[in-house]
């Protein structure tokens, strides 16, 4: 690494005063603002604000309410990954072969499996919507009711696709680059040790691919736990019967429906502990673990 | 052990590159023959056609009596060793050797064995439960080899192996590959643009030009008797001189011929020799001496023990039975 000696002491501190105030502000100061907060209440009319310690959390712990959250969380998150994963490692494999063949038009091949899902994410709340939604009147056609403003299942189903089909395209660049990036000669080695096109999958492009699916498999996590708020809010709103309320959303919605900004607090920083720990987890790993 | 037969084999690309036009080769049981071109010439496209990485647009390829055209690679019974190795990173070395053998469902007391027979003949029994990566290039080079004979098929296909060694560990190789062969009795077929890679190993060579081939012989025959300009040029170094036939109108025989062409070595310094040469360099490389000048406008190369006497002109001679002679329009050998 090239180091660069500054003489002057002060100027370093003034190149990185932007960055730095722009951490501050907009992250140190909130995230610090949020763990105090987490240790008082509020009286119910919001008057009196008392320190209260630990007691938000051991609430939390306390809430039924909030181990419901937990579960949809986890149960989403994992289904979000899964299928977006699943789904764009499926085209990024589809898509690989091709790309080996032709390279000049390699981009642009790429653009409509990039750019699609993103345009059809739009189109999903029209699809869904029962009233006046496709895929409603279409299953009402063959005899299936679909209503996810009632039912749960088909909710968590809803905000599923709509949250993974969200992530497909990123998904899907990563995995076509890292494909491209293990040498053709390995699966033609691999052909000739008479392994089949399945056999040399698993055998040989999964594993070389580990790298890649572990980094997405965090980013996809994190995405799912953390970013899928706009979906949830415009879509399900956390219903019917709590069956989508994440804890992300919940969140927002114990802090700024409910004004309950003491839980909401603890419930943040709890968040804030669940990213430190994916981000440590993916240091560690993407270090030590997964490499062959 | 099985005989290879390529029956006017012909490739164009999808794109509509034509690499290989119209190839005959017939490969005998147990024979090692080297592939040799320029790079381009279509020398791993032909041998991965064998292989069943490329598909065959003309033409019949045997192996044994079996057409294999629409056979896949893993039925052909043959093992490939590739330029870059590829040996399967996210495995040990064993796991490599044995890999073939799983998917064929062989015992897993004969994969021992044969996997432990490998790592001896090789010398690599101390890597077995290494990754590739922590291996050196030589030593990788040889797991190569040694996956390749685990599977113990009917031929081995060589894609320029010793290519990313060093030039020492290359001749040794070379050597080791050789001898190695010549042990199993395993039909080979090896490419290769060196040519003093492919004059060493080859019991025949096929000299390869833009996906046709020039000559098929030993490597004395190709030496002795190039069929053409351009095997000529390709094989022995330093290369033959290609003197325009006119330039040297006072050689015997050389009157209907287009191209003149004298081996360096052929070329001797005599007081009343009736080639004149003009000095221009001088490369001195320790056991022998490259001059280079020109005749009559036409560049030659002549070597020389390094104590001869050297000027600005050397007065040359060639004996009437050195002197290779060309056809000027096409470039074939006249006999
Ligand atoms: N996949 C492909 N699609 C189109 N043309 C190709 C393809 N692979 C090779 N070619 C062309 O076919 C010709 C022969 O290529 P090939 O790789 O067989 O040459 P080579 O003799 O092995 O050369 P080198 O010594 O450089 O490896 C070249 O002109 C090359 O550009
Ligand atoms: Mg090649």
């Amino acid at each position: 690494m090239k180091r660069t000696i500054f003489s002057n002491q002060l100027l370093p501190w003034l190149l990185l005063a932007p960055q730095l105030a722009i951490t501050f502000i907009f992250f140190l100061w909130p995230a610090g603002q949020a763990i105090w907060q987490s240790f008082l209440r509020e009286d119910a009319f919001g008057i009196k604000t008392s320190f209260v310690g630990l007691a938000n959390f051991r609430a939390l712990v306390d809430s039924p309410e909030y181990m419901n959250s937990l579960q949809v969380t986890a149960v989403f998150a994992v289904s979000v990954t899964l299928l977006s994963m699943g789904v764009s490692l499926l085209m990024a494999v589809s898509v690989d072969r091709m790309l080996r063949s032709s390279r000049i038009y390699t981009t642009l091949l790429v653009w409509p499996y990039a750019v699609a899902p993103a345009v059809a994410g739009i189109l999903w709340w029209f699809i869904f919507n029962p009233t006046i939604g496709v895929l409603p009147y279409a299953l009402d056609l063959i005899g299936y009711d679909w209503n996810h403003i009632q039912n749960p299942n088909q909710a968590m189903g809803l905000v599923v696709i709509a949250s993974a089909w969200k992530q497909i395209s990123y998904n899907f660049l990563f995995f076509v680059a890292g494909l491209q990036a293990i040498p053709a000669s390995l699966r033609e080695a691999a052909a000739i040790d008479g392994a089949g096109p399945i056999r040399r999958f698993f055998d040989i492009t999964f594993p070389l691919l580990s790298p890649t699916t572990f980094f997405l498999l965090v980013v996809n996590i994190v995405y799912a736990m953390f970013d899928t708020f706009g979906v949830i809010d415009a879509t399900t709103e956390g219903g019917p019967a709590q069956a989508t309320n994440i804890m992300v959303y919940k969140v927002y919605f114990d802090g700024f429906v409910g004004q309950n900004i003491g839980s909401s607090a603890a419930q943040s920083v709890v968040l804030m502990l669940l990213v430190i720990a994916l981000t440590v987890v993916q240091f560690r790993w993407v270090e030590k673990k997964v490499e062959y | 052990m099985a005989s290879i037969t390529l029956d006017n084999v012909g490739k164009v690309y999808p794109g509509g590159t034509r690499a290989i036009g119209d190839v005959n080769i017939q490969i005998a049981d147990g024979e090692f023959i080297v592939l040799v071109g320029p790079s381009g010439c279509g020398k791993s496209t032909l041998l991965r056609m064998v292989a069943g990485l490329e598909t065959i647009t003309d033409g019949e390829i045997r192996i044994g009596d079996k057409v294999v055209n629409k056979v896949e690679p893993a039925d052909r019974d043959i093992a490939m060793v590739f330029q870059n190795y590829a040996l399967y990173p996210h495995m040990s070395v064993r796991q490599n050797l044995a890999y073939g053998l799983k998917n064929r469902r062989t015992p897993k007391a004969e994969i021992d064995r044969r996997v432990n027979d490998a790592a001896e003949i090789l010398q690599i029994g101390q890597f077995l439960d290494r990754k590739p990566r922590a291996l050196s290039g030589g030593q990788r080079q040889r797991v190569a080899m040694g996956r390749a004979i685990v599977r113990e098929p009917a031929a081995f296909l060589f894609d320029e192996p010793l290519s990313n060694l060093d030039a020492k560990l290359r001749v040794t190789m070379r050597l080791e590959i050789k001898e190695l062969q010549k042990r199993l009795g395993t039909t080979s077929l090896y490419v290769t643009h060196d040519q003093l890679e492919a004059m060493t190993l080859a019991d025949r060579l096929v000299v390869l030009n833009a996906g046709r081939i020039e000559q098929i012989g030993t490597p004395l025959e190709v030496y002795r008797k190039p069929a053409s300009t351009f095997v000529a040029g390709f094989i022995g170094s330093p290369a033959m001189n290609l003197i325009d036939a006119r330039a040297v109108p006072y050689l015997p025989g050389t009157a209907h011929a287009g191209t003149v062409g004298i081996r360096p070595e052929d070329l001797t310094v005599a007081a009343d020799g009736p080639i004149e040469m003009q000095v221009q360099a001088v490369e001195e490389l320790g056991a022998q001496r490259l001059v280079h000048g020109h005749t009559a406008g036409e560049a030659i190369t002549i070597t020389m023990p390094p104590t001869a006497p050297l000027s600005d002109t050397l007065r040359l001679t060639a004996a009437q039975d050195k002197l290779h002679l060309f056809d000027r329009q096409s470039g074939a050998r006249i006999e």
